[in-house]
């Protein structure tokens, strides 16, 4: 910033410039070389340089001067709108006035050459006729008011202080139809074309007129391209100040334009409102599934529950049934027992009455109802001999029913007790390793029937035997080869089934064994004694005896025989 | 239009084409960027660059080097003399002129120092022209600063036997400043920029002004005594010593060995400034021994490190006897082969820490790219004036200020002209002020909200007058003001 001068103040040489110096530099370089030019150029005296150095200062005082060529055309209200043909008539107009030769007719004083305000008119012109000259010109008007209000000046009455603005501004604009600021009561689509317009501002204005450096003065192409790039810099940060007045402008108008914030207000109030109403439709949605659902669940609950009673009242029904049933059986089982007892079980000996006894039991169990009814009844009507003769028949038919319901079930193991078998096989009559082994081959009598004494085996299958009839040992030598006979298959399916049972009443024996065996453990001394002391003992010795009466009975027999 | 820019040093040469506005380095035949300038004469050939520092182990005493320190000087000399007794080539004296003594073939040759430039100058245009593909001759050939005239009309017609057209003679320091573009780019303003050139042989710093893009040399220092070849020897040493060291074997008596010793320390020396250890190795380097040495980076650092200083030391003396202070240089330009050393690059940072360094561009090639962008500018134009290597112009002796205030209100100055601009001489300026101006008055301005935007002009001639021209933008308000020079 300078000083500002007093009042007392002329502008004075107060001292003598110091004389230049001369120094010797190093020829390189391109100024070097332009400087070497131009020295050779004014080879001779400074009065040349002189005069070179004011002209060049007068031209650069007329260029800084900013001539208004409009004005000098007289048409300063036109300015930029005025066409070509106006500026051609103003400008014949201007010449057919004040052209020298017209003057100096007139008798007028003129300056020499260019020193004349006529060059004025001729450099107006040549700059208005050239739309480019013209364009540069009117880029940098100076009439123009390149002001951007600010903030706090718009903010009151926008509509009025924005309009002139946009609409001085609109003159550069290289699009026709340049949208209008509007009113307060424009619609969207206006104001939003309006700013997008302005944000999308196509300016022709450039900043040529304005440069520094002309590029005709160069002297060579070095220093004209220099004058160029220099050009190109300046006129590019000028474009991009202008850019950013513009940009200035719309943003400022944009921010404060009550329009836009009450488009935003009523945009935003939309958009909640239709969020609301989203929600809303979600929420009754949401509800609505929930009900059906709730229904639905209801619905199969209900189905169920009816199902079920139904299902309860078979039941009962079902069980009333078979409750009828039993009472029906156990009296029909009572009539029959009654009944045998009136009859005496048909016999006189004490040992056959318990006998039948067991055997009506058994029939009892077995029976069906309608059996039983029809037994019943004929005990009823018939007489003794006729009721002897059904209940044995009946008795007959229950064991032979019996007989192959175990024959089936043999069968059906049959395979996979096979190696049982065969393994066992070799085990001889009574082999005396340990108590375990020789029940176990004792109580297979399929397996050692050609090995073992058929009278111990007689004598073991009718301890064991659930029918009630006596074997005798040539029975089981007739059912042992019948056996043989038969398919391997039945026989193995025989072993297999006397091995179950086996197994089954020597689970007894095995958990007392295992008992023992818990009792006294391996580091027990004498163990095997002791284990043999507990009831297992009197088991196996209960066998033995049986094994040994027996072997009495065969003696008997062979006695008899 | 296609130029030849050529350094031509005492240890190297390098060339630079300019071409399409680039300036390049090209590269020899064998595929090297920088040359060897060495000429080794046999019975029937000259052979020029690389093979021939090669073949110097076997042909000593036929292998011209450093011909540049000869060249144009009498016999007499001082120069002379200390190149004689450093050279293993006979120099004998003929007519008052040096010759080299060839006696490769059957009998002596004598070579005067001139053919020996001629043959490497000429070389170097054939790089040049292989890579130009072209025939062009036009040439910028640099010189050093302290070299006489008579050796630059040697050098001269040098190349000019060797078939180029030399455009100018340049100085070495200028045409570094050249290659970075120092001052070109607008023409106001001033700068000092430092030049720091460690080449094969010799020592040279400049300090250089830069005003209105012109250069101007302040002053210079050389010193012949230090170089890349220095450091070389150094690090050669050392390897003798470690060779003693482990074989018991002297290597001092025996020269070749020592040269022998002397390539593989380049090699290492060269590695050195791009890796942290190098390896030197030197097959049947004495008695068919072969020799392998491994050198860090540091370790070479503390053996060269009284050269490093030692080749610091003239910067400090420079300065001082130009008067400037490390801070008042603006800008450090590093160029010369052995600039490339990092210890001696940070040593020269250090000495000036806020200053722009300028080694982007190899150091070695710099000088050949300035001399080549000088050659662009030069070729193609007539009326070359200049035979001399400097040019006396007009400048101002001091600055032109303009007063100023501030934003507190304190008078400030601004440099409008600083001195040293060569005259005549033209600024336009745009001042922004209040109400009226002072010492040089406005007058009758309407006192305004804004500021006055003034257009001012001020120019001087060539003798020191000034001229003074200011116009109020606004209201085209003139006044001018013409200051006469003293007498």
């Amino acid at each position: 910033m300078l000083l500002t001068a007093l009042d007392g103040d002329e502008t004075a040489v107060f001292k003598a410039a110091v004389a230049s110096v001369q120094i010797q530099v190093e020829p390189v370089g391109r100024w070097f070389e332009a400087y070497i030019k131009r020295r050779n150029r004014t080879a001779s005296a400074s009065f040349q340089e002189l005069e070179e150095e004011q002209q060049s200062s007068e031209e650069s005082r007329t260029r800084s001067f900013n001539q208004d060529h409009y004005c000098v055309l007289g048409l300063p209200h036109l300015r930029y709108k005025a066409t070509q043909k106006q500026i051609k008539t103003a400008h014949k107009g201007i010449v057919l006035k004040h052209h020298p030769d017209k003057r100096k007719a007139a008798g007028e004083q003129i300056g020499e050459g260019d020193n004349d305000y006529f060059t004025c008119i001729t450099k107006a012109i040549e700059i208005l006729s050239d739309p480019v000259k013209r364009r540069a010109f009117d880029s940098v008007d100076p009439t123009f008011d390149n002001t951007v209000p600010s903030k706090n000046e718009g903010k009151e009455n926008f509509t009025e202080v924005y309009a002139p603005v946009f609409e001085r501004n609109a003159r550069w604009t290289s699009k026709k139809h340049v949208p209008k600021l509007g009113t307060m009561e424009s619609t969207f689509e206006e104001v939003d074309n309006f700013y997008s317009f302005w944000y999308n501002f196509d300016s022709w204005r450039e900043f040529s007129y304005l440069d520094e450096e002309e590029k005709d003065k160069a002297e060579c192409r070095d220093e004209r391209r220099w004058i160029e790039k220099q050009n190109r810099g300046s006129r590019a940060v000028r474009k991009k100040e202008e850019m950013n007045r513009m940009r200035n402008l719309v943003d400022s108008a944009y921010s404060l334009d009550p329009r836009i914030k009450k488009f935003k207000d009523e945009e935003k109030a939309r958009k909640e409102a239709e969020k609301k109403a989203k929600v809303e439709a979600k929420k009754r949605e949401q509800e609505e599934k929930e009900r059906a659902r709730q229904a639905e669940i209801d619905a199969a609950r209900l189905a169920k529950e009816k199902e079920e009673e139904e299902a309860r009242q078979v039941a009962q029904l079902a069980k009333k049934e078979k409750e009828i049933q039993k009472k029906a059986i156990k009296k029909e089982r009572q009539k029959l027992r009654t009944s045998c007892k009136t009859w005496n079980y048909f016999t006189e000996e004490e040992s056959d009455s318990v006998k039948m006894m067991e055997e009506v039991e058994k029939l009892c169990d077995r029976l069906e109802l309608t059996s039983l009814q029809s037994l019943n009844e004929i005990l009823a009507l018939g007489s003794r001999e006729d009721s002897k003769v059904a209940v044995v028949k009946q008795v007959q038919e229950v064991n032979a029913q019996l007989q192959r319901e175990k024959e089936a079930e043999v069968q059906q193991r049959q395979p996979t007790r096979s190696d049982h078998a065969s393994a066992g096989g070799g085990g001889g009559s009574g082999g005396r390793a340990s108590t375990r082994k020789t029940s176990r081959c004792s109580s297979r009598p399929s397996t050692c029937f050609l090995l073992g004494p058929t009278p111990v085996i007689a004598d073991y299958m009718n301890l064991h035997s659930t029918s009630g009839t006596k074997r005798t040992a040539k029975d089981v030598i007739i059912k042992a080869k019948s056996l043989q006979r038969l398919d391997p298959k039945q026989k193995d399916d025989t072993n297999r089934k006397a091995f179950e049972k086996f197994n089954k009443e020597h689970s007894v024996e095995q958990k007392l064994l295992e008992q023992a065996l818990k009792k006294f453990p391996v580091s027990t001394p004498e163990r095997w004694e002791k284990i043999a002391e507990t009831e297992l003992v009197e088991m196996v010795k209960a066998k033995k005896a049986a094994q040994d009466v027996a072997g009495k009975t065969k003696n008997d027999k062979n006695h008899k025989e | 239009m296609a130029a030849i820019g050529v350094h031509f040093g005492y240890t190297c040469a390098c060339v630079a084409i300019f071409k399409d506005g680039r300036a390049d380095v090209v590269a020899n035949d064998a595929g090297d960027r920088v040359t060897p300038a060495v000429v080794g004469y046999r019975e029937t050939e000259q052979i020029v660059g690389i093979a021939a520092k090669q073949g110097r182990v076997r042909n000593a005493a036929n292998t011209v080097v450093k011909v540049k320190q000869v060249l144009g000087r009498s016999f007499d000399d001082p120069e002379t003399q200390t190149h004689k007794t450093e050279n293993k080539c006979q120099l004998v004296n003929r007519q008052d002129k040096p010759h080299y003594e060839i006696t490769a073939g059957d009998r002596p040759v004598y070579v005067v120092p001139h053919d020996v430039a001629k043959l490497i100058l000429h070389k170097m245009k054939e790089t040049a022209q292989s890579a130009l593909g072209s025939d062009v001759n036009e040439a910028v050939i640099t010189v050093p600063f302290e070299f006489a005239h008579a050796q630059k009309r040697a050098l001269r017609e040098a190349a000019e036997a060797a078939g180029f057209h030399v455009l100018r003679l340049i100085h070495e320091p200028a045409a570094a400043l050249l290659a970075y573009n120092i001052g070109q780019d607008c023409s106001a303003g001033k700068s000092h920029v430092l030049v720091y050139k460690l080449g094969g042989t010799s020592l040279s710093v400049t300090v250089l002004e830069v005003n209105g893009g012109m250069f101007r040399v302040l002053d210079t220092l050389t010193d012949h005594s230090i170089g890349g070849e220095k450091i070389t020897e150094v690090l050669a040493q050392h390897l003798a010593a470690e060779f003693k060291r482990t074989f018991k074997h002297d290597l001092s008596n025996n020269t070749r060995a020592m040269m022998k010793l002397m390539i593989g320390a380049d090699m290492a020396k060269h590695n050195l400034s791009s890796l942290s250890t190098a390896n030197c190795f030197v097959d049947s380097l004495h008695d068919g021994i072969d020799f392998e040495c491994n050198i860090s980076r540091a370790r070479f650092e503390l053996l060269c490190a009284s050269l490093f200083n030692k080749s610091i030391q003239p910067i400090k003396a420079l300065m001082e006897k130009v008067g400037l202070s490390n801070s008042d240089i603006n800008q450090v330009v590093l160029c010369g082969g052995s600039a490339r050393i990092p210890r001696l690059q940070q040593m020269i940072r250090d000495m000036f820490p806020d200053v722009e360094m300028l080694n982007s561009a190899p150091p070695d090639e710099v000088i050949a790219v300035g001399a080549a962008l000088e050659a662009g500018l030069l070729v193609g134009k007539e009326g070359l004036a200049p035979e001399e290597e400097t040019v006396t112009v007009d400048v101002s002796a001091t600055d032109i200020l303009v007063k100023e205030v501030d934003d507190s209100g304190a008078e400030v100055f601004t440099v409008l002209l600083p001195s040293g601009t060569p005259l005549p001489a033209r600024r336009q300026h745009v001042l922004t002020g209040g109400g009226e101006l002072s010492s040089i008055v406005l007058r009758n301005l309407q006192p305004k909200e804004d500021k006055h935007d003034i257009d001012t002009v001020v120019t001087m001639k060539r003798d020191g007058s000034v001229h003074v021209s200011c116009v109020e933008q606004s209201s085209g308000r003139p006044e001018v003001v013409t200051i006469a020079a003293a007498s």
